[in-house]
């Protein structure tokens, strides 16, 4: 009951999310045209690029979509309404977020293309620059909380948002989140000026929407973790605690995208240099810091 | 009822009606020749609700935004064949398509005519998205052929295999695709800068490439010649279970097939370890020896299998002296005894030695080192051979570098722009770029012609060229026209000076994905580009807190400054960013009249360039709203003979046209604009920067292809 | 619900996942076939066209953070397990992975100052 609930969920979310990417875009906000154009990529022919790997080419989309939804399965939308409550949910969904890179590759490679291919490698150095900030922040949230799973780490929120508790931790993370979902500025593998398309460039129809699909949900899932860990999830006064969920994760979701339409794209050296030097910094003093207030303040 | 030019296979019922309609709402163009020029000739595509693909595979409408030279119609059927049916194409202005299909639907080149041209696009396509019978599309850029060349001669080509005349080594086949396939120096496609010569870089990783491949073909046809009795079948350096009995491309990589014969006799030689990516031959079908690792000496089998110390497969041993070691005897070496090679052999070590010249070449110091192996090479799969001849990167990592053409309609760069990157990693080996080879300015016509030919062939500042031709008949007649007259013309110049830097800044803001801005640019320049005197003034507030915006914008001026810094010889913008006063402007008794003074920046870099232009922006508006008023060019009648020539600083640079009439007629005229110049500090200025900087510096240069030749 | 089940939902879910992606793929091919044509099938490249391999040994620049950033993931398994017991250990946990966290930033100063955070 719970997984049909929050499947429907998800879908609404990913529609949702689609509308507010053609406005931060397109500059428009049209409620039907993600469906649309949805149905509009399944009538297109898909072609398969002479000379492809195919099997990359084609499980690179399946993969992104299959990460996705598994990342989305330990977010819980309401007290007892998430698919699977691990007790270590938090380090499951930094396992399957991974897989994005190896699907991105896969679809970087697969088709033996020139912008493909370079947007696929790219990918890999930005996984580098992020992949410690989402680690590190998710580990003081697990400080404080005590445990991996995600119910527990709302629970934790109760008395304060992690927002206030750790703010480091939750801007590292946001910023780390819109690189895993290669959102603007951060769209190193696809950018349209740099690389026209890049990963995207190579599938066309119901491979191009599979992928579309994959990426929204993968928005999704992220705007969903960072209201678990950091917005205090479920947790708000008078309205049920599945639309507060539902309204935080869409927020985050709308300011990380209209955050990306105003930004220019950051470069690759640029991003991996600020990681390192400035991100790993902050996050190991976040760590620092979380752990001698857990040790001090009871809450 | 009629059906698209890029109809789908089907019937129109059920489902696939449903899908059609939807398609109707979800138009995404692939603007040809770009947005850059649809948006000079005063279309707003955002206004129009038209959402923009940045590559074909993702459009479904061809917009073909006014006249397309030759080489941009044969591009425009490549991008046009890349599409996924159904597809269409919308054609504005009166365009001779070349090779496309007739447009589906065309519509005159105005902002009206946008708008009721996609309207008329969706019935289209509600209608006849699925037809039941299509035609399939082919245009002469699509063809592929083979030809021979010479390996040490790039510039011998022929039809027909060979010797080559200069050197008598065998010609080499290639695989070759372009519109042109018998006029060799014209060719268009990615095989254009193959002769060319200049860029240290980009000449030893050409060999790589192509070498790597005409080396085989060498092999081959040595083969062919020596072994021809050996009826050899055909397997795949890449991947050995391909084998064919006739001569052909793989089907999982589709590389040519090279004999199995050749695969057997030469798997010990250095060389072909290295062809295909570094994967080696396999095993030919018919082993001489034993088995052994080419890793591990020591591990021998009488069977095939894989190494027990490292699972790689296991070759065959080949009988010792069989082919010599000449192999990897040293290049050296062969230079001085090419005589007592075999053809072939020759024909493969002369690409090597090329590559030598280069200084692509390295690691043979370590020949001698691992114990010999009867029948192994030394060195077989040992990095040094694998990596032999390759490019070698700044950082001293050998590594292969490839071509990627990023032109003519790249979403991020101007339209029309030719470049293709030579790319090590994602940064930058090696850049060839050029402008188009725009058809020849009429002759024997009249001026009045003539100046409306020359404005049509520079869509991106066709009022500055119209005034040029204007100048130039002017100083070829004697005319002289009223200084109010001049006044306004001037304007009129700075008005399209204004829309051309807003343009700019429209393709540089989408270039670095600030989609914002860059709608925000676009609409302005479209109410720019006509707006009078009075309407100037009333946008100046918008436009200046546009500028305001983009020179402030703290992320922007991170990413543009200290990228692409231009220095020396220069003109225009660029030169003024860079601190040289210099202006075609400047001296100019109308000018003087309005008060100009040139403006310059002192860094020269990408910053610097932006700022110029914002800078440049609020002059021009000034010097408008003291001119008072804007009038377009009007061209001198002309009689009798003379000559004329004339200078004007374009929204891009100084251009100069010399002019001579006779008989009232244009009968020569020699136009130089910027272009040349400014494209060939690029190479330059971005080598072994990362792909997304390069692409920036390039864009903040504001090239103007259109204008490259005449 | 037993980590098994659990898991056996996880499996369901990726299954699931594979059916709906075939079924969309199904219904695209219930519209039709891409049709074969001259030069479909070449990777686009802005209206070039481009028919030689790409796959080739590509040039990573970010190998010196490529290589940092192993040690660091190794480090961060040792974390997770830290993290969930660290109140229940109080100061002696903070000090124990204080000494390793100093240790590994010392390395990463070291890397730094040895040119390592910075393109090739």
């Amino acid at each position: 009951m719970s997984i049909a609930v929050i499947i429907l969920a998800l879908a609404i979310g990913c529609y949702a999310v689609a509308v507010l990417e053609g406005w931060a875009v397109h500059g428009r906000l049209s409620l039907t045209r993600p469906a649309t154009s949805a149905l509009a990529l399944l009538g297109r022919e898909q072609i398969l690029p002479r000379t492809s790997d195919r099997l990359f080419f084609e499980v690179g989309p399946v993969l992104l979509l299959v990460a996705g939804l598994l990342s989305v399965a330990v977010i819980p939308l309401a007290p007892g309404l998430i698919i699977t409550d691990l007790a270590i949910g938090a380090l499951f969904l930094n396992a399957a977020l991974a897989y994005v890179l190896v699907a991105l590759i896969m679809a970087g490679w697969g088709p033996n293309g020139a912008y493909g291919m370079v947007g696929g490698w790219r990918f890999l150095g930005q996984f580098i620059a992020y992949a410690m900030l989402i680690v590190m922040p998710i580990t003081a949230v697990a400080m404080r909380a005590e445990s991996l799973s995600t119910t527990q780490i709302v629970l934790s929120q109760a008395a304060l948002w992690n927002i206030a508790y750790q703010p480091i931790g939750f801007v590292l993370f946001v910023i780390a989140a819109m690189g895993v979902a290669w959102l603007p500025p951060i769209d190193l593998p696809t950018g349209g000026g740099d690389l026209a398309g890049g990963v995207e460039a190579e599938y066309t129809g119901a491979r191009l929407a599979v992928l579309r699909l994959a990426r929204l949900v993968i928005i999704v899932a992220l705007a969903g973790a960072t209201v678990t860990f950091y917005l205090g999830g479920w947790l708000g006064p008078w309205l049920p605690g599945w639309v507060w969920t539902a309204l935080k994760t869409l927020a985050v979701a709308a300011g990380m995208l209209a955050l990306g339409s105003r930004l220019p794209r950051l470069r690759e050296a640029k991003y991996l240099e600020l990681s390192w030097k400035l991100g790993i910094t902050l996050a190991l003093a976040n760590i620092f810091l979380v752990g001698v207030i857990a040790l001090v303040v009871p809450i | 009822m009629m059906d698209l030019s890029g109809a789908r296979q089907g019937l129109l019922r059920g489902f696939r009606g449903l899908v059609a309609g939807a398609m109707a709402r979800d138009l995404r163009a692939f603007v040809v020749p770009g947005e850059d020029v649809a948006n000079a000739l005063g279309l707003d595509l955002d206004a129009a609700g038209l959402i923009r693909a940045v590559t074909p595979r993702h459009a479904n409408v061809l917009l073909i935004a006014g006249p397309l030279p030759t080489a941009l119609a044969d591009a425009a059927s490549v991008v046009w064949a890349q599409m996924p049916r159904p597809r269409c194409i919308l054609a504005l202005g009166e365009v001779d398509l070349g090779p496309l299909p007739s447009a589906d639907v065309t519509a005159e080149m105005s902002q009206a005519g946008l708008i009721s041209g996609l309207e008329d696009l969706r019935k289209l396509i509600r209608n006849g998205a699925f037809a039941p019978d299509i035609a399939e599309f082919d245009a002469p850029a699509l063809s592929e052929w083979i030809e021979y060349t010479c390996p040490m001669h790039p510039e011998v080509i022929s039809d027909e295999p060979g010797k080559c005349p200069k050197c008598g080594m065998f010609l080499v086949e290639r695989r070759v695709s372009g519109a042109a396939p018998h006029a060799h120096e014209g060719h268009e496609g990615h095989e254009g800068h193959e002769g060319h010569e200049g860029h240290e870089g980009h000449e030893g990783h050409e060999k790589s490439s192509a070498v790597s491949t005409q080396a085989e073909k060498a092999h081959h046809q040595s083969d062919a010649v020596t072994s021809a009795e050996t009826s050899a079948s055909y397997v795949c350096p890449m991947h050995p279970e391909v084998t064919s009995d006739t001569p052909g491309s793989c089907p999982k990589c589709g590389m040519n097939l090279v004999p199995q014969a050749e695969a057997g006799e030469h798997a010990h030689h250095g060389h072909h370890a290295h062809h295909g990516h570094g994967h080696h031959a396999e095993p030919a079908s018919e082993p001489t020896g034993p088995y052994t690792c080419p890793m591990h000496p020591e591990v021998t089998s009488d069977a095939p299998g894989s190494c027990p110390k490292c699972g790689m497969d296991l070759v065959p041993q080949t009988e010792p002296g069989k082919h010599g070691h000449g192999g990897h005897g040293g290049h050296k070496h062969h230079k001085d005894m090419p005589a007592q090679e075999g053809q072939g052999e020759h024909a493969a070590h002369g690409a090597h030695e090329q590559q030598d010249a280069h200084g692509a070449h390295h690691g043979h110091a370590g020949h001698g080192a691992a114990p010999d192996i009867p029948g192994i090479e030394p060195h077989f799969m040992s990095m040094v051979e694998l990596t032999e001849g390759k490019p070698v990167s700044p950082d001293g990592l050998v590594m292969e570098w490839i071509d990627a053409p990023f032109g003519p309609f790249f979403p991020g760069l101007p339209g029309g722009l030719q470049m293709v990157l030579t790319l090590d990693g994602d940064s930058i080996a090696g850049a060839d770029i050029k402008g188009m080879d725009a058809a020849a300015l009429p002759s024997g016509v009249a001026l009045e012609d003539f100046a409306a030919s020359l404005a049509d062939a520079v869509p991106l500042s066709p009022v500055a060229m119209r005034e040029l031709a204007c100048r130039a008949a002017e100083a070829a007649t004697g005319q002289t026209a009223p200084k109010d007259v001049l006044t306004a013309r001037a304007a009129a110049v700075e008005r399209e000076r204004i829309a051309s830097h807003l343009n700019w800044l429209a393709g540089l803001a989408r270039q670095v994905g600030l989609f914002s801005l860059s709608r925000k640019a676009a609409d302005l320049q479209c109410d720019v580009r006509t707006a009078q005197a009075d309407g100037l003034a009333e946008q100046e507030g918008a436009i200046n807190s546009l500028l305001t915006a983009a020179r402030q914008g703290s992320f922007l001026r991170s990413k543009l400054s200290g990228i692409g810094t231009l220095k020396g010889a220069l003109e225009g913008p660029a030169a003024r960013a860079a601190g040289h006063p210099s202006d075609a402007r400047h001296g100019d008794v109308v000018y003087d009249e309005l008060g100009f003074e040139p403006i310059t920046q002192d860094q020269g870099d990408a910053m610097a360039r932006l700022r110029q232009r914002c800078a440049e922006i609020a002059q021009s508006l000034d010097l408008i709203a003291e001119a008072g008023a804007i009038a377009m060019p009007a061209v001198p009648r002309a009689k009798g003979d003379g000559h004329g020539m004339a200078a004007l600083e374009t929204p891009r640079g100084p251009a100069t046209l010399y002019l001579t009439l006779k008989g009232g007629m244009v009968s020569s005229t020699h136009l130089t604009t910027p272009f040349a110049a400014l494209a060939a500090h690029v190479p330059d200025v971005i080598k072994q920067m990362e792909l997304a900087d390069a692409l920036t510096v390039i864009g903040s240069l504001d090239l103007d292809p259109w204008s490259a030749t005449q | 619900m037993s980590e098994l089940t659990q898991y056996a939902i996880l499996l369901g879910l990726t299954l699931g996942t594979v059916g709906l992606v075939l079924s969309i793929y199904a219904l695209a091919r219930a519209i039709g076939r891409a049709r074969a044509e001259p030069a479909k099938d070449v990777p686009a490249t802005a209206g070039t066209l481009a028919r030689d391999p790409v796959w080739v040994r590509y040039h990573a620049k970010y190998y010196g953070y490529a290589l940092l950033f192993l040690a660091f993931d190794m480090e961060m398994a040792f974390m997770y397990p830290w993290a969930v017991v660290y109140r229940e250990e109080g100061l002696v946990a903070l000090l124990d992975m204080g000494v390793f966290l100093a240790i590994l930033f010392l390395g990463l100063l070291y890397g730094w100052s040895q040119g390592a955070l910075r393109r090739q």
